[in-house]
């Protein structure tokens, strides 16, 4: 099988099978076990298979491009170090899906469980078969995901949520760190390569970005690996069911951290920031771990602790510097994940068969289940490090190392030798309170279940693993060692340290160190006795410095206590201040760019300035001033004023020859004031009352401040729009339009060529904007529920219509407004041929889509004015949607076309047509697309006015039973 | 502007007539407006500007282009229909408006209100 196929195949197997198992039924917990039982066995026969080219010294690889311009690429790589990890995960992978199979009741979901964790298998295949960094901390996060979900499995439970939501929390912000460190590591090396990474030692080490680097990707290890002070998770973590615990929190995933502190030791080992990072935080841990172990009364509790304290042992050796040491540190993964997996099993067995986990209640299982007793024994001595187990093999390399590892300081080479043995005789003493606790003394009879042994096939993988500890702690060299040399080579290269695997090195130091800690640990755990029946929770000294509580007020204060002052500090959700920041920080940052680049006269010569245009604009400006007067009072007034002040600006523009920009504001205008018109409708009233003894000293100044803010943005906006009038600049952008407009737009209105052809891309996305923005009004406005003031219908409809009762219903204006209502149905086709002038000649004369899409809303908007919606309804089929889809169609269908000619999008085409009657016309493709524009802005502008006018409808049927009883009075 | 000396005397009277006649009838409305009492009565005071003042001013804008360009310049003709069209319409709007507000208020200057005959 080529390469690049095998490891393929071993990262996507389980998550395709995870696909699966998701999509079966959710009772069907054979088929989903069938599935994750395969997919492991599939992927354990694919590291087999890998096996001739790795065990010869040889890597596989296989790139996929992804971006390569950007250095990322799919790239995968099993090496001997990453083949070890493929095996345990896929091996143990197999045996969990056993055990997880007769361990997971048929009423829990169970496909969603294999889903998961099949899943969790692939992002872990991928974290130790990246061959990219950056694809390495993808697969990393992913692990955390997926473990997030398998321990909130059992999401019914506050516990199972809380233990999920803080690893995810704790070993997301770790990938975080990491993926940072990551980045700083690429950017030294300049590439994240993994290859290219591991030949570039020297330089990472020597670059000043090496530490930062270290203290981001050491953050991430320790976060996945529980170490001290991220410990607390992997505790919490234990309200995931058995099989994860045994899977995800003893085997694998906690040990993707050591395997990248591991996977990068050749290159960021070996310094003393190194080592005291690494080193100190695993001594705490080693020692922290075991002691706190001792003293959990809940079974698996006991072993979260144990598996912290011997990832702090792993860690230890990884942050010494020697060659042994790392060696020591893969073998003691292999040896911690076989026992520590058949010990959760067996307490998951216990768990299951007895229904409780407490230590102080279990007593005498030995009687019970004596199989599983003898099966936990045996793995519970290998965690001691009882010789002729594996367990020993690996501690008597961590003790040999502990007395002549060099550490950055003497007095942490004399104490760490002490350490150890402390460790030691720790773990000696929560093993032997595992086994004494729960198999032995009298037998238990409170117990929630009658216990008995497993069924067989529940046993098995426990079997096997506890086998493997036998095996591996008899015959070293023979089983073991082949891997653990490939595993080694991987890492080391060639430089390989000589260790021996044998059990036997003669009576040295270590052994009687071993001796030491054994007869420690068992009088340890005889002292203990009186305190450990007690009922105390905790460990003694230490109880009061519990991370988890540290961790909740962390996360208290930063998602509740420093989100809060946040938001009371910089939100708001009343307009005002909302808009005093904006249009403040637009003030500042007007007044920051004039303050460093100064404010100096234009280079155009200033013209005299003319006294009417100057009346017409004080006229403009009193409106404006006006406006603001009036809005708090008087909205119908300010609305008005308003008006006036866009007349102003019409004038302006028709003074200063622009008229296309004339006729859009005089449309516009028209549009927004009865748009403003039927908006006031629903605002709450506001009354000046006679008597008001006018506003506090406090509103007073902030109405000041307000002024003044408004007066300095005014002025500044001025100011910069006389900047900008003043000065032509050398290229001038128009002159370029202008020169081209017609040779090759075809049109002599240069505003026209360039909305819909020079710019006719813009022109494409400012009206699906609109097309966005009338759509959005009108799914706000049919939901839009009036304040309760506003509820109530207006006096003068009320009169209306209670005038009207008893006439017909249907023509109600009609009898009351004759003249104007038949003057406007005249004016009504009058003003459609304006606008189909005013789009048709618009390419060349001033007109266009826009203002011709202005003026058909705007006969419709009299209509409605008028003759009420009702009538207008009935006379005219409106359908602005269609309208807005047809438009947007047009306009886009334009710019496809071109395609088919071989061109650009958008490109357009012009040339004479000659027409009967009319003559010879001038006809460009810009101006289908016009006609687009024109469609659209009709349907926009149609669908958000009759939206609103349609509230009033609204409002007057949501309260006929007032009028009526009006009427009936009258 | 700039062909206004182009003009032959004969014509220019006239079009300086009409011109002065329509602004003047509009400030005379506009004075109107600001100074009569009720607001039934100012609203009579703009149309001096939006009918007769307005035709003066279109009637010496078709003198003068048409003489200018030798040709009938006639569009101004829409203008004045248009003008003739609209202006009922506001003017309706606004005094039914009044109206009723007046009739709400209760105010005493409001005109009689005919008594509606219901008609079947």
């Amino acid at each position: 099988m080529p390469d690049s196929l095998l490891l393929l195949a071993l990262v996507c197997l389980p998550f395709l099978g995870a696909l699966a198992a998701g999509l079966l039924p959710t009772r069907a917990r054979d088929a989903a076990s069938g599935i994750a039982g395969t997919v492991a066995l599939a992927c354990l026969g694919l590291v087999w298979a890998a096996y001739p080219t790795v065990s010869s010294g040889g890597v596989l690889r296989a790139e996929f491009a992804w971006m390569p311009t950007l250095g990322l690429n799919l790239t995968l790589r099993l090496d001997g170090f990453a083949w070890l990890f493929a095996g345990l995960i896929s091996g143990i992978g197999a045996l969990v899906v056993l055990y997880a199979r007769y361990y997971m009741s048929s009423d829990d979901p169970v496909p969603r469980f294999f889903a998961f964790l099949l899943a969790f298998m692939g992002a872990m295949t991928g974290v130790v078969v990246s061959g990219n960094l950056v694809q390495l901390v993808f697969f990393w996060e992913l692990t955390s995901l997926f473990s997030f979900l398998l321990i909130g499995y059992w999401h019914h439970t506050a516990a199972a949520r809380d233990g999920a939501r803080m690893a995810l929390t704790v070993t997301g912000a770790g990938g975080l760190a990491l993926f940072g460190g990551v980045l700083l590591i690429g950017h030294i090396v300049g590439s994240y390569d993994l290859d290219a990474v591991l030949s570039a030692g020297d330089r990472i080490r020597e670059h000043p970005l090496y530490l930062p680097a270290l203290i981001l990707i050491v953050l991430g290890a320790l976060t996945k690996s529980a170490q001290f002070p991220f410990h607390f998770w992997l505790p919490h973590a234990m309200a995931a069911p058995t099989p994860v615990s045994a899977y995800l929190h003893s085997a694998t995933l906690v040990k993707a951290g050591v395997f990248l502190l591991a996977r990068l030791w050749p290159v960021m080992a070996g310094t003393d920031a190194w080592a005291w990072t690494v080193g100190l935080a695993g001594l705490t841990t080693l020692l922290l771990g075991a002691y706190i172990a001792i003293f959990q009364n809940d079974l698996k509790g006991l072993l979260a602790y144990s598996t912290i304290s011997h990832l702090g042992l792993i860690t230890l050796l990884l942050g010494l510097k020697s060659e042994l040491a790392l060696v020591a540190a893969i073998f003691h993964i292999i040896n911690h994940a076989a026992f520590k997996c058949s010990l959760f099993m067996a307490a998951g067995i216990i768990d299951h068969e007895t229904g409780t986990r407490d230590i102080r209640r279990l007593s005498g299982l030995n009687q019970s289940m004596p199989f599983t007793a003898r099966l936990a024994m045996v793995a519970a001595a290998a965690m001691a490090g009882v010789p002729l187990l594996n367990g020993f093999l690996s501690k008597e390399m961590f003790f040999a190392e502990a007395l002549t590892a060099e550490a950055p300081l003497s007095p942490l080479l004399n104490i760490l030798p002490l350490a150890a043995m402390l460790a030691s005789a720790f773990s000696v003493a929560y093993s032997l309170r595992f086994i004494h606790g729960a198999f032995f003394g009298p037998v238990a009879t409170d117990l929630p279940r009658t216990p008995h042994e497993p069924a067989s096939w529940m046993r098995l993988p426990v079997e096997i693993l506890v086998l493997t500890c036998i095996v591996v702690g008899l015959l070293p060299a023979a089983t073991v060692g082949p891997y653990l040399a490939i595993a080694v080579h991987g890492v080391l290269g060639d430089d390989v340290p000589y260790y021996s695997l044998a059990v036997w090195h003669g009576f040295n130091l270590p052994l009687v160190m071993s001796l030491i800690a054994l007869a420690g640990g068992v009088m340890l755990y005889a002292l203990l006795q009186q305190r450990l029946r007690g009922d105390v929770e905790g460990p003694p000294l230490i109880r009061r410095l519990d991370a988890q509580r540290i961790f909740e007020q962390v996360m208290v204060f930063l998602s509740w206590r420093l989100a809060r002052r946040l938001e009371t500090l910089l939100g708001t959700r009343r307009l005002q201040p909302q808009l005093r920041l904006i249009v403040g920080i637009g003030l500042l940052a007007g007044a920051g760019a004039v303050w460093l680049r100064g404010f100096g006269p234009g280079n155009l010569p200033s013209t005299p300035v003319d006294p009417v245009l100057a009346l017409v604009w004080m006229v403009g400006a009193a409106f404006a001033l006006g406006t603001a007067w009036q809005a708090k009072f008087h909205r119908l007034a300010a609305v008005m004023l308003l008006g006036g002040v866009g007349l102003v600006v019409c004038i302006t523009f028709v003074w200063f020859s622009a008229p296309d920009l004339a006729l859009t504001q005089l449309t516009v205008e028209v549009v927004t004031t009865v748009l403003l018109v039927l908006g006031l409708r629903w605002l709450p009233k506001r009354f000046q009352v006679a008597g008001d003894r006018g506003p506090e000293v406090l509103t007073r100044t902030r109405r000041a401040r307000d002024l003044a803010i408004a007066v300095g943005a005014g002025c500044g906006l001025a100011a910069l729009s006389y900047a900008v009038m003043t000065r032509v600049p050398p290229e001038l952008l128009a002159s370029h339009f202008l020169e081209r407009a017609y040779t090759e737009g075809g049109g002599t209105n240069v505003v026209n060529v360039i909305l819909v052809d020079f710019r006719g891309f813009d022109t494409l996305g400012e009206i699906f904007v609109v097309a966005a923005v009338a759509l959005t009004t009108y799914a706000l406005l049919r939901r839009f529920r009036p304040a309760a003031d506003s509820v109530e219908i207006p006096e003068q409809q009320r009169d209306q219509d209670g005038a009207t009762q008893h006439d017909d219903a249907v023509r109600p204006t009609a009898d009351w407004l004759l003249v104007p209502f038949t003057l406007t149905r005249l004016l009504f086709p009058v003003m459609l041929v304006v606008a189909v002038f005013l789009m048709l000649r618009g390419h060349d004369l001033p007109g266009g889509g826009f203002s011709a899409g202005m003026v058909v809303a705007i006969a419709i908007l009299l209509q409605y004015i008028i003759g009420g919606a009702a009538w207008t309804e009935a006379h005219l089929r409106l359908r602005p949607q269609i309208w807005l889809g047809a438009g947007l169609l047009i306009a886009s269908g334009t710019g496809i076309v071109a395609w088919f000619f071989g061109r650009p999008f958008l490109t357009t085409y012009f040339a004479y047509a000659e027409l009967p009657l009319i003559g010879k016309v001038p006809t460009a493709s810009a101006l289908i697309f016009d006609i687009g524009v024109f469609a659209l802005v009709v349907g926009a502008t149609l669908l958000m006015l009759v939206a609103l006018a349609h509230q009033s409808v609204r409002g007057h049927r949501a309260a006929p039973r007032r009028v009526g009883s009006r009427a009936g009075e009258a | 502007m700039t062909h206004a000396a182009d003009v032959p005397l004969w014509a220019a009277v006239p079009v300086a007539f009409l011109l002065l006649i329509g602004a003047g009838l509009a400030l005379a409305g506009s004075i109107g407006l600001v100074t009569l009492r009720s607001f039934y009565d100012r609203m009579h005071a703009p149309t001096l500007g939006t009918t007769l003042g307005i035709g003066s001013i279109l009637v010496a804008s078709m003198l003068y282009f048409s003489i200018l360009q030798t040709r009938f310049v006639l569009h101004e003709i829409l203008i004045a229909a248009f003008m003739v069209v609209t202006t009922p319409v506001t003017l309706m709007l606004l005094a039914r408006a009044a109206l009723y507000r007046d009739e709400r208020e209760g105010n005493p200057d409001a005109p009689p209100r005919r008594p509606t005959p219901v008609q079947d």
